[in-house]
């Protein structure tokens, strides 16, 4: 408190701090370092030395003429800054402007509702007629009425109908009257009104204009983290600040006394900042003054108690002092939100900078200034403007290095400042004696003054009167403050209108928060009443309240466990310089509602998890309507769209609709940020297509008809082109081909085996392609499909036709994912540096050229499509040069070589099929004839080879006796095993026929069995027994089915399958061999007839009927079933063994 | 190289190889060592390749179709491998006919050597007759259409082989280069000429190269005369490619050092040409630096290889790339 109070330092120019400051001896800047520990001690240590108790009468009493020839100086001051500013005129135009503006029509709503809205507000920069009320005097209420009492009596009041218009002008003029007769000060009022008007103008436009953008610009929330701890620790302060103010003694002096009442008029009493809210029911009351049967002071009271809320720092004994500190706190707010604040919150802690106390003789820092303030440590702006600078200057002065970043922080904090000390009002706080003196000094001096000039003299009676209030308010809850909205709520006009936005509303806002967070707890805390509802208890919050709440922040903050790392974030925080100023204001604008919302959400995600014992974020009414009303304002902003009668219509509902308890304790408070920080309240809309239209007829208009639509066809399909049907075609053409190499196979296996079954005529009949597309699918969008497993699905039909057309019949399904997989990845990266090269930023090229609409342009893309695409190829190792090679060779002259191998199959398989054309039958072909077949008398079996041998088909005969001829394959099995076997002996004999076939044997029947050598006649006639006395058939001539399976041999003419055969059956051969010595005499005979009758084949065979004997040779159970090939296979060897 | 002697194995072998693809000087020890073991570690990775492929069919031996599939994408070098083995082919049966005697193996020596070059019928040697020519059996690769299918029917004669005719351009001009060089020589020059084209790392030293090539340490199975006759095919390629690229950067460096004016040859520019000094440039070899070059560039990786990796963050490790 070194200041040196200069009272009547006339203008808060900044040329003149300027000018102040460069005067200050500019020895030794050193470091002013930052204090991040939210330390209690050094809290503690903060310099509070204030005396509380000790009354404002620093200001001496001044004589009435220097009390002019100041008012003179200020006026003319004001005069030649307004010319300098280029702003109004005349002061006293200027203060009529304001009045009138804040009265006029348009406003009031706004204007009353506010401070229902936000009745906690300090400042009111608007409607500064408020403060030269309160300025002038004081209301209290009587003591001894209850506010709830007191509450009624004025609804009641209002209730009765007064006609508002008619009535307003009359306050009006009573206000400017009092205006003009007002002491010294409330023209330092008018001329800073003026100067904080414009600041703040200004400072709308711009929040404004941040808040316009909040419609058109998307801001991220990369900020919001920094916003949130910031303003934890800014809490952190106040809270400090309080625990250390409510250890004291509270600081309202009492010692006026009572004065009598004087009878007069209600409009002429001063009622402070009530009479402009209550004007027409005081001029209705004026008016009908004989009617009321109650007393003026019964009255007074009465309106006093249900007048508009008052400040804190209200104090009837300390003139000025409430608008004053008003705007000191509202300015210390500001400066302490301001993003460059940190380093200066609090004060340098002795570790961080052990020099720091022997540079700085007068350390001062925001805190400090706080608890000052909260103390009623100031008794003029000058004081408080010597101490902000100070800390500026102490932050320069220490900090000596032109670089430093704190510098800059406290440079801008400086032009801060600088901009915001003008919305102080120049006032000196005088104890209300010293002024009552001076007026009545006054009035006795000018006593040609007006009507009003009686109130002058009432106004320190009135005021004095009550002056217990504020004490009583003081101490623990203020009654009058809670009580008075509930009138207001009444009316439900102004609440709904849209509240202009004041920047001092986010102090109160985090506030509120904090107190909604914390249950409901805090109304008992820190009320004897319970809020009625509709009140807006919580919001006015003062320091009482939040000392009773103090714990329970605490914890939250405690519990968050972020308010230590909070300078950290902030020194390396944006420079003030990089960001744009469209950015600066939009972050200052909405920090502090973004910090709130930030931890509310950090509170259910604290320690980075759920917490599910907190209280979840849910939808508000208050929210929604937030929300339609933004939406409004900016559909108004936009003049293309003048369609929201409805959802003004909606609104007006809405706001007039019944409030809550919960609603009314959250309250209207304007939120400063965009709504997608508040997505739970968002409104959807209903979507064009499903509004509920009528025609002229009254019938719904189906909307949806217009939407739907069907996809069309071919989206999952091979799109038709050039490349595709040469790979169609080359598949199509493997599946021919494949066909017949299916045929080759069973003409060969038919060949080997003897005997096939009808499992293996398994045909091969491949289904041709097709392109399954998907069903008919209804969409009400215009976009691609976004449905993954169909495309994948489709993809890989793809994948899977080339694997086909690369010569692969099947595969494995999960080859064929994984190659889709790579595929997909593949197109995917493909697709990713198309987009690369074609969102390559446009470059400017010398000729304009003309757009697709008309307009012309120098920027050219920086690609062309085509080469976009090559150099997407060429990025993926793709050239056309690979492309041209792939469809050149593997499509089309894979096709060329398809169809000479399907030739070459098809003529393979003709030659298995007519062995007469292969080259064994002969030089000549003679040799086809040979084996006797008739293949060619029958020709039947042409057509499986696609040919039209007898020229049927081309008669047309197949179609007139609709019959097939062709013929089965497996009834040329015998032709095919016959042909085969004689080729295989034609192999071995010489090409041709070059001996006559000797003639057959005759069958041996009973009749020449005589003939037969002796020693086998028995077994002859054994056999011909056996056969029924039939005439015995040779093996070859048998049926085919029961003819004894011919050993095959393989080309090397060696049989090899006797040698894997081990000992055992060797034994079991001779043991069967011995038992079929015991029935027959010999096998010698056998043997012989064998060799005689066989065609050369040189392979010994049980004679004829010996599959008659099989059951014989089945009760010898040890030999199994499948041997029996075995045996007719190895017996030439066996019997050459024995 | 601490066993230099044991790398040295092919000096004139190489020396010669270098000759035929249009070295002119004689190349140094040091160029011939470093080509030496480039190639010795190309057959390495190419037996290792073709050892893991093997394994992935489930055999123990490699077999040829292994090393084709090794040089698949290189359309020519296969085609050029074919028809060195038709010829092979058609030396074997000519061999085993017998009825040509001393004559055919002269034949079948020149013919080698034109095949190991890719020509077929520059090199004047009188060919096989015809008769004989329709007769060589084509070399069936595994990815071509017959193995679409699960039978195989014999070949139609008349269908013509138009792979013969797919002559690409690199061989063409390696003709061309060679006629170039040939035209002007005398008798005595075109016998050098031609036996140097008959230099092979395999011909006739089996042995020597197995051992050197790690044969029974990467793969532990005798590897058949086919491998090892596709071995030197592609062992040939190897030097006559790396050659043709170390020339190519030898030439851009003299054209580079003749423009700037050549500040490191200060001492030679001061001397005194004489008239039948032969030309400078012409006369010196091939320098390491040069192959090593080469080596680089041939080397280098494509965009292909590295397609699956554009828009992530990995690293792509090209492997090594078979020459």
């Amino acid at each position: 408190m070194s200041l040196a109070p200069s009272i009547h330092r006339p203008s808060p120019r900044e040329q003149q701090y300027y000018a102040r400051f460069s005067q200050q001896p500019p020895n030794a800047i050193r470091l002013r370092t930052p204090n991040p520990n939210l330390s209690d001690e050094a809290m503690s240590n903060g310099s509070n030395n204030n005396n509380l108790g000790e009354g404002p009468d620093a200001m001496a009493e001044e004589d009435k003429r220097a009390a002019l020839f100041r008012e003179h100086y200020i006026l003319t001051e004001a005069r030649l800054m307004e010319a300098l500013g280029g702003g109004t005129s005349n002061d006293n135009l200027d203060a009529m402007g304001i009045a009138m503006l804040t009265s006029s029509e348009v406003a009031p709503a706004a204007h009353d509702a506010r401070p229902a809205v936000t009745p906690k507000k300090p400042t009111r920069a608007i409607d500064e007629d408020d403060y030269g009320d309160d300025d002038d005097g004081e209301e209290e209420e009587d003591t001894r009425t209850s506010p709830l009492l007191s509450k009624s009596a004025p609804n009641g009041v209002a209730g009765t109908g007064i006609d508002a218009p008619s009535l307003r002008i009359t306050s009006l003029s009573s206000k400017t009257g009092i205006e003009r007769t007002s002491t010294p000060s409330s023209e330092l009022t008018k001329f800073s009104d003026d100067v904080r008007k414009r600041l703040q103008q200004d400072k709308k436009a711009t929040e404004d204009a941040a808040k316009r953008s909040f419609h058109t610009l998307f801001y991220t929330l990369e900020s919001d983290r920094d916003a949130m701890l910031e303003q934890q620790k800014l809490d952190e302060l106040d809270r400090q600040v309080e625990t250390e103010m409510s250890g004291q003694p509270a600081s309202a002096p009492s010692n006026g006394a009572p004065a009598a009442p004087v009878q007069g008029t209600l409009s002429t009493t001063n009622l402070g900042a009530s009479s402009l809210t209550l004007k027409h029911l005081i001029a209705r009351i004026d008016a009908r003054r004989d009617m009321v049967h109650a007393s003026d002071a019964q009255l007074r009271s009465l309106i006093s108690e249900v007048r508009k809320n008052r400040s804190k720092w209200a104090n009837e004994d300390r003139v000025g002092q409430e608008e004053l500190y008003e705007s000191m706190e509202k300015v210390l707010m500001e400066l302490k939100a301001c993003e460059h604040a940190h380093p200066f919150l609090q004060r340098v802690n002795k570790r961080e900078a052990p020099d720091y106390y022997i540079v700085i003789k007068q350390p001062m820092d925001i805190g400090t200034m706080m608890k000052k303030l909260k103390q009623l440590g100031y008794k003029s702006k000058k004081e408080f403007v010597e101490d902000l600078m100070l800390i500026w200057s102490n932050c320069l002065k220490y900090n000596a290095d032109p670089a430093h970043f704190l510098r800059k922080k406290a440079l801008y904090m400086r032009k801060e400042t600088e901009k915001l000390v003008p919305l102080i009002p120049e006032i000196t706080i005088r104890d209300r004696a010293e002024v009552e003196a001076e007026e009545r000094r006054r009035g006795n001096g000018d006593a040609d003054a007006d009507g009003a000039e009686d109130s002058d003299d009432e106004e320190p009676i009135m005021a004095s009167r009550g002056r217990k209030a504020p004490s009583k308010g003081g101490k623990g809850t203020s009654t009058a403050r809670k009580a008075p909205p509930a009138g207001l709520e009444g009316t439900p006009g102004p609440d709904g209108k849209p509240v202009i936005p004041s920047f001092n509303n986010a102090v109160s806002n985090l506030k509120n928060e904090f107190l909604r967070a914390d249950s409901e707890m805090e109304g008992s805390v820190n009320g004897f009443i319970t809020p009625p509802p509709g009140t807006l208890t919580p919001l006015g919050p003062n320091g009482h309240l939040r000392n009773g709440i103090h714990g329970s922040q605490a914890d939250v903050s405690e519990a968050d466990g972020t308010g230590v790392s909070v300078s950290a974030f902030t020194l390396e925080g944006e420079d003030a310089e990089l960001d744009d100023i469209e950015y600066k204001t939009w972050k200052q604008v909405t920090k502090k509602d973004r910090a709130i919302i930030a931890a509310e959400r950090n509170r259910l995600f604290r320690e980075d998890e759920l917490q599910v014992e907190e209280p979840a974020i849910l939808r508000t009414r208050t929210g929604m309507r937030r929300w339609l009303r933004h939406r409004k304002q900016a559909s108004e902003e936009d003049p293309l769209t003048n369609t929201t009668s409805a959802l003004e219509g909606k609104d007006g509902l809405q706001a007039t609709a019944g409030e809550t308890l919960a609603e009314g304790i959250e309250g209207e408070e304007e939120r400063q940020v965009p709504d997608y920080y508040d997505p739970v309240c968002a409104i959807p809309d209903i979507s064009e297509r499903l509004q509920w239209v009528e025609d002229a007829e009254g019938n719904v208009i189906q909307q949806v008809e217009e939407y739907m639509r069907i996809v069309p066809k071919g989206q999952f399909t091979m799109p038709d082109g050039a490349l595709a049907k040469r790979m169609e075609a080359n598949m199509r053409q493997m599946q021919e081909t494949r066909k017949i190499c299916a045929k080759i196979g069973i003409v060969k296996q038919m060949q080997i085996q003897s005997q096939m079954y009808k499992s293996q005529f398994q045909k091969y009949d491949p289904p041709s392609f097709m392109e399954a597309d998907i069903e008919p699918i209804v969409v009400s969008e215009d976009g691609p499909i976004m449905s993954p497993y169909v495309c994948r699905a489709a993809m890989q039909r793809s994948v899977g036709k080339i694997f086909y057309h690369a010569g692969f019949e099947e595969f494995q399904p999960s080859a064929l994912d994984s190659m889709t997989d790579i595929a997909s990845k593949f197109i995917h990266t493909l697709v990713g540096s198309l987009g690369v090269y074609r969102e390559t930023p446009k470059m400017k090229s010398d000729t304009p050229v003309q757009l697709e609409n008309g307009t012309t342009t120098n920027w050219v893309p920086r690609f062309t499509q085509e080469e976009a695409l090559l150099h997407a190829l060429h990025a993926n190792g793709v050239d056309l040069e690979s492309l041209d090679t792939y469809v050149k060779d593997d499509v089309e002259r894979l096709s060329t070589k398809l169809s000479a191998m399907h030739d070459r199959m098809r003529a393979h398989y003709a030659d298995l099929l007519r062995p007469a054309l292969d080259s064994t039958a002969g030089a000549d072909g003679a040799g086809a004839f040979n084996d006797g077949s008739e293949q060619f008398v029958g020709g039947d079996f042409a057509e499986d080879i696609g040919e039209d041998f007898f020229g049927f088909r081309e008669l047309g005969l197949d179609k007139e006796f609709g019959v097939s001829f062709s013929v089965p394959l497996h009834l040329l099995q015998n032709r095919m095993h016959n042909a085969y076997a004689a080729q295989n002996t034609n192999n071995v004999a010489t090409t041709g026929v070059l001996m006559e076939e000797p003639t057959k044997f005759e069958p041996v029947a009973t009749q020449n069995v005589n003939n037969e050598v002796g020693l086998v006649q028995e077994w002859f006639l054994h056999k011909l027994h056996d056969n029924s006395n039939e005439s015995l058939i040779e093996d070859d001539d048998l049926p085919p089915k029961q003819r004894f399976p011919k050993p095959r041999l393989p080309p090397t003419g060696k049989i090899s399958s006797p040698r894997k055969r081990p000992l055992r059956e060797q034994q079991q051969m001779a043991r069967k061999k011995r038992k079929l010595d015991e029935d027959k005499e010999d096998n010698a005979g056998d043997n012989s007839i064998n060799i005689s009758g066989g065609l050369a084949k040189g392979l010994g065979k049980p004679v004829g009927k010996l599959k008659l004997e099989m059951p014989s040779q089945k009760d010898n159970q040890n030999v199994p079933e499948p041997e029996k090939d075995d045996v007719g296979m190895i017996s030439p060897e066996s019997i050459q063994a024995t | 190289m601490s066993d230099k002697d044991k790398m040295a194995k092919y000096r004139t072998e190489i020396q010669q190889m270098m000759f035929v693809s249009g070295e002119t000087g004689e190349p140094s020890a040091e160029t011939t060592t470093l080509i030496e073991s480039i190639v010795q570690d190309q057959v390495q990775h190419m037996l290792r390749e073709c050892s893991v492929l093997a394994t992935r069919r489930g055999s123990r031996s490699i077999s040829t179709d292994d090393l084709m599939m090794l040089i698949r994408h290189d359309r020519a070098k296969i085609s050029r491998l074919r028809h060195f083995l038709q010829w092979k082919d058609v030396r074997r049966s000519v061999k085993d006919s017998d009825d040509k005697g001393g004559d055919a193996g002269a034949d079948v020596g020149q013919g080698d050597a034109d095949l190991a070059a890719g020509v077929v019928g520059s090199g004047g040697g009188p060919g096989p007759e015809p008769g004989k020519k329709a007769k060589r059996a084509k070399v069936e690769l595994v990815w071509e259409v017959h193995s679409f299918f699960n039978e195989n029917p014999p070949l139609m004669d008349d269908v013509e082989d138009e792979e013969e005719e797919e002559m690409n351009f690199a061989t063409l001009q390696r003709l061309k280069n060679a006629d170039e060089r040939t035209k002007d020589m005398t008798r005595e020059e075109y016998v050098h000429w031609s036996d140097c084209r008959q230099a092979s790392f395999t011909y006739r030293k089996g042995k020597r190269f197995k051992e050197w090539a790690g044969f029974g340490l990467i793969t532990d199975s005798k590897p058949s005369d086919d491998i090892i006759d596709i071995l030197g095919f592609l062992t040939f390629e190897i030097v006559q490619t790396l050659t043709e690229e170390a020339l190519k950067v030898k030439g851009a460096e003299d054209l580079y050092k003749k423009t700037t004016g050549g500040d490191q040859n200060q001492l030679k520019r001061k001397r005194e040409r004489g008239l039948f000094d032969p030309p400078e440039e012409a006369r010196e070899p091939v320098q390491p630096s040069h192959v090593q070059e080469a080596y680089r560039r041939l080397q280098r990786g494509s965009n292909k290889s590295r397609a699956m990796l554009n828009f992530t963050r990995n690293v792509h490790r090209a492997a090594l790339k078979l020459i």
